[in-house]
């Protein structure tokens, strides 16, 4: 195998991880507080949408990418509401949006713009590709950073952030203190429910960025259901990394090899097959990690 | 606080109540289950709004909305549940709600400082670097304290505090807040164990149905007047007359169960029970019991050792086969174990009866006869409903009970396991139970008494055993006991002078 190929298959990796490791984080932020949110996957995609079809309306990145992340928070306050407030059955609300959202942008696509399936145009502008002067030409990390979008560097700094957030901050104690006993965070005046709302609807917000990424990174376009599960790796990615910020870097970047291998496979084995590569990776992932804890716990 | 009145739908949990508290004092507040003592201590801490009534405080009229409020206006609770982050420091859960900062980080090393300082001001010690999961009960209890003391509460509320633990354990606890009392803190403590009340209160406030019924002076009242003005009748004192055992019945025989690491949760646990004797097993909660009997009923697989139930052994075997072979046994979780909270009444008293000739016929149910066998238990074991349709989860804590004990001492087994027989129900009803688990010993049975109650264990049982650390420690015939020997082998400890 040529290093120019292996430099292209960890290129891919890092473009595949960004959408995976902000929604992980989002994820991650959610059991932190105790709140099993299964609706990552709607919160993904209907960024995906509102943030192609808002630069598709304006042209301006910054709308685009705010679009994004405000539609997303905004499906995870509808979450907050039901499943937080009014204590709603997780799976029943989560398995609902997802599907709803599915559908939902299948239909504005047909409504607003008239197309089916896809939304591409030249209209749209695409996210500025970073190729750093003296990083570019070196050999084989030049290779390997080539055409990343801002977003592929920032989600390493949002992990960053929110670790330092929850472990080193006061209000970060608070928030962990929900998740750990919400009765005790209560009984010291912490508001408990409150918390959870605002992790829920942080988690949205953050899902949502993924969604960006997802549809202005590698390319700008939106397809019908383009986050093809992308929310249920993020769930497994946060699970591998114990919920922890940092760690579930190093998870992530696990699903965006795989999807990285499976992407470079593609000429070699039929799609159909390489494709399913994140998705048995994420099942194999799951089982021996919980057998390892489980014998741990044992 | 005046005419504090507090309604749950139409029940009146706290009907126009009183209470008042100097400065320096510590006042027991006390009364059976659901005599609206835990009521009026939550709308003290503002975790309750009462309906009507009003608090003052140093002559000023208060308003808590949330426990918030109450902590501002320096009041502090001890919860009778633990309200702790066990994946934390202590220093971390005392520090909480008003943590020392760094710039805009949380200053742990500050926080452990200040947790030190605490510890040393009050004369209460503990590491500020070791996890509350890891603390014993004790030392859990302990941080509560401390926690409320950080907040730099003057009045401190205590509810049940010495629920969870041992003797000694009890009078440390006793102790600290006589010297808090001293120090000018002023303390409640609901409690219904009397003795505590008559070594550490001043005054003492009796309530019951929620109502305020009278307040006294210590020295100017007696245990058995308080109890009169608790339940509201006379309570005798139980005198159980020896009887001569009747044949070895329960034989366990180096019962081990291991456990995940290298030590076992039951370590080569012997003891024997005979008929028309009730053998109770004292230990603090978790060193156990719990395993016993869920190895004794065939929940658990013992990992090698013997259980005789008259002659056979049952070890390993399944819970039917246990139970034909003649036991019963009242659960120590009634919820968990005990019933189906959302099962009619009907079908929580045949459950473990659905065999018997009277309930069924060739797997069909003869639901008359359910019926007449479910009346005959509601209304020999004074089971307050509204109907056999009623649901088991709808019953108060002491109703349910009974159904359980009823049900189980209806199987008329020769071996009678009660675990935690009375936990959380009321005087009338624990004197109930208590009784027909003495029926139950004159009938020649024999009843194996699991309670982390030590009184309970030592009022009823002919024989105690102290159960630590998954072994049988320690083996009293009822003349020998004494609740300080107990205590200390429930602790680990030992006796200078061999038992017998």
């Amino acid at each position: 195998m040529s290093s120019a190929y292996i430099a292209s298959i960890i290129n891919s990796t890092l473009r595949s991880t960004t959408p995976i490791l902000l929604a992980a984080l989002g994820s991650a932020i959610c059991s932190r507080v105790g709140v099993f949110n299964v609706a990552l996957e709607a919160q993904m995609l209907i960024g995906c949408f509102f943030s192609i079809a808002v630069n598709y309306a304006t042209g301006s990145l910054l709308l685009a990418v705010g679009a994004g992340i405000l539609s997303g928070a905004l499906v995870g306050l509808v979450v907050a509401l039901l499943q937080v407030k009014y204590k709603a059955a997780d799976m029943v609300i989560g398995t609902s949006l997802n599907l709803l959202v599915q559908g939902g942008t299948t239909f504005l696509l047909y409504l607003l713009f008239g197309l089916r399936g896809v939304l591409n145009d030249p209209k749209l502008v695409p996210l500025y590709k970073i190729n750093l002067p003296v990083i570019r030409d070196i050999p084989f990390l030049g290779r390997v950073l080539e055409n990343l979008t801002i977003l592929d560097y920032i989600c390493y700094i949002v992990a960053a952030l929110l670790f330092v957030w929850l472990f080193k901050t006061v209000s970060g104690f608070h928030i962990l203190s929900v998740g750990i006993n919400k009765a005790a965070a209560e009984s010291l005046g912490t508001k408990a429910t409150r918390i959870q709302m605002q992790m829920v609807v942080l988690s949205g917000a953050l899902c949502g960025l993924g969604g960006t990424a997802l549809s202005m990174g590698q390319v700008t376009m939106f397809t019908e259901n383009m986050t093809s599960g992308r929310g249920f790796i993020a769930m497994a990615a946060a699970s591998l990394g114990m919920s922890h910020p940092l760690l579930t870097i190093f998870s992530s970047l696990f699903f965006g090899l795989c999807q990285g291998i499976g992407l470079a496979l593609q000429n070699v084995i039929k799609s159909q097959l390489t494709m399913t590569l994140p998705y048995v990776a994420t099942i194999v992932a799951l089982v021996l990690f919980s057998r390892r804890s489980a014998r741990r716990q044992a | 606080m005046k005419h504090i009145t507090k309604v749950y739908g139409s029940l009146y949990a706290n009907n126009d109540v009183h209470l008042t508290l100097d400065k320096g004092e510590i006042l027991a507040v006390v009364g059976e289950n659901g005599a609206g003592k835990s009521t009026l201590m939550k709308i003290l801490y503002g975790l309750e709004q009462p309906t009507s009534g009003k608090i003052y405080l140093n002559g000023q009229l208060q308003h808590f909305r949330s426990p918030h409020d109450a902590i501002n206006q320096k009041i502090g609770m001890v919860q009778q549940h633990f309200m702790l982050l066990n994946p934390c420091t202590v220093a971390e859960n005392i520090v909480y709600g008003r943590e020392p900062r760094k710039g805009l980080f949380f200053d742990r090393e500050e926080a452990v400082r200040v947790t030190e300082a605490l510890c040393e001001k009050y004369g209460l010690h503990i590491d500020p670097r070791r996890l509350v999961g890891d603390c014993p009960v004790g030392l859990q209890q302990r941080v509560e304290i401390l926690k409320v003391l950080y907040q730099d509460a003057d009045i401190i509320i205590f509810d049940e505090p010495s629920a969870v633990l041992t003797p000694q354990e009890v009078n440390e606890l006793l102790r600290t807040m006589r010297k808090l009392a001293e120090m000018g803190k002023s303390i409640i403590i609901i409690t219904h164990k009397l003795h505590e009340v008559m070594a550490v209160a001043d005054r003492v406030m009796v309530m019951r149905l929620g109502r305020y019924i009278q307040e006294m002076a210590k020295t100017e009242t007696s245990i058995e007047e308080m109890s009169y003005l608790m339940v509201g009748r006379r309570i005798v004192e139980r005198q159980v007359p020896p009887r001569k055992p009747t044949g070895r019945v329960l034989e366990v025989q180096d019962l081990v169960l291991a456990g995940s690491e290298a030590k076992n949760i039951l370590d080569h646990f012997s003891i024997h029970v005979d008929g028309g004797e009730i053998v109770g097993i004292a230990g603090v909660s978790g060193n156990g019991q719990s395993e016993l009997i869920q190895c004794l009923t065939g929940l658990l697989q013992p990992t090698s050792g013997k259980v005789m139930l008259k002659g056979q052994d049952v070890a390993g075997k399944s819970v039917g086969d246990i139970r034909t072979a003649g036991c019963a046994c009242i659960p120590e979780d009634r919820y968990l174990w005990g019933c189906a909270a959302r099962a009619s009444l009907t079908e929580t008293a045949i459950m473990a009866h659905q065999r018997s000739s009277k309930i069924s016929r060739n797997g069909l149910l003869n639901n008359k006869g359910a019926r007449d066998f479910t009346q005959s238990l509601l209304d020999g074991y004074d089971v307050r409903n509204s109907g056999q349709t009623q649901k088991a989860g709808e019953l108060s804590g002491g109703n349910i009970q009974k159904l359980i004990v009823a049900r189980e001492i209806e199987q008329h087994s020769p071996l009678l396991i009660a675990a935690e027989p009375t936990r959380g129900v009321d005087i009338g009803a624990m004197e109930f139970i208590h009784n027909k688990l003495l029926e139950k010993r004159e009938q020649g049975d024999a009843v194996l008494l699991i309670s982390s109650e030590l009184t309970e264990i030592m009022s009823l049982s002919d024989r105690i055993y102290v159960i630590y650390e998954g072994r049988a420690v320690g083996e009293f015939r009822k003349a020998d006991a004494t609740e300080e020997d107990l205590g200390i082998l429930m602790m680990g400890g030992k006796l200078n002078e061999a038992v017998s």
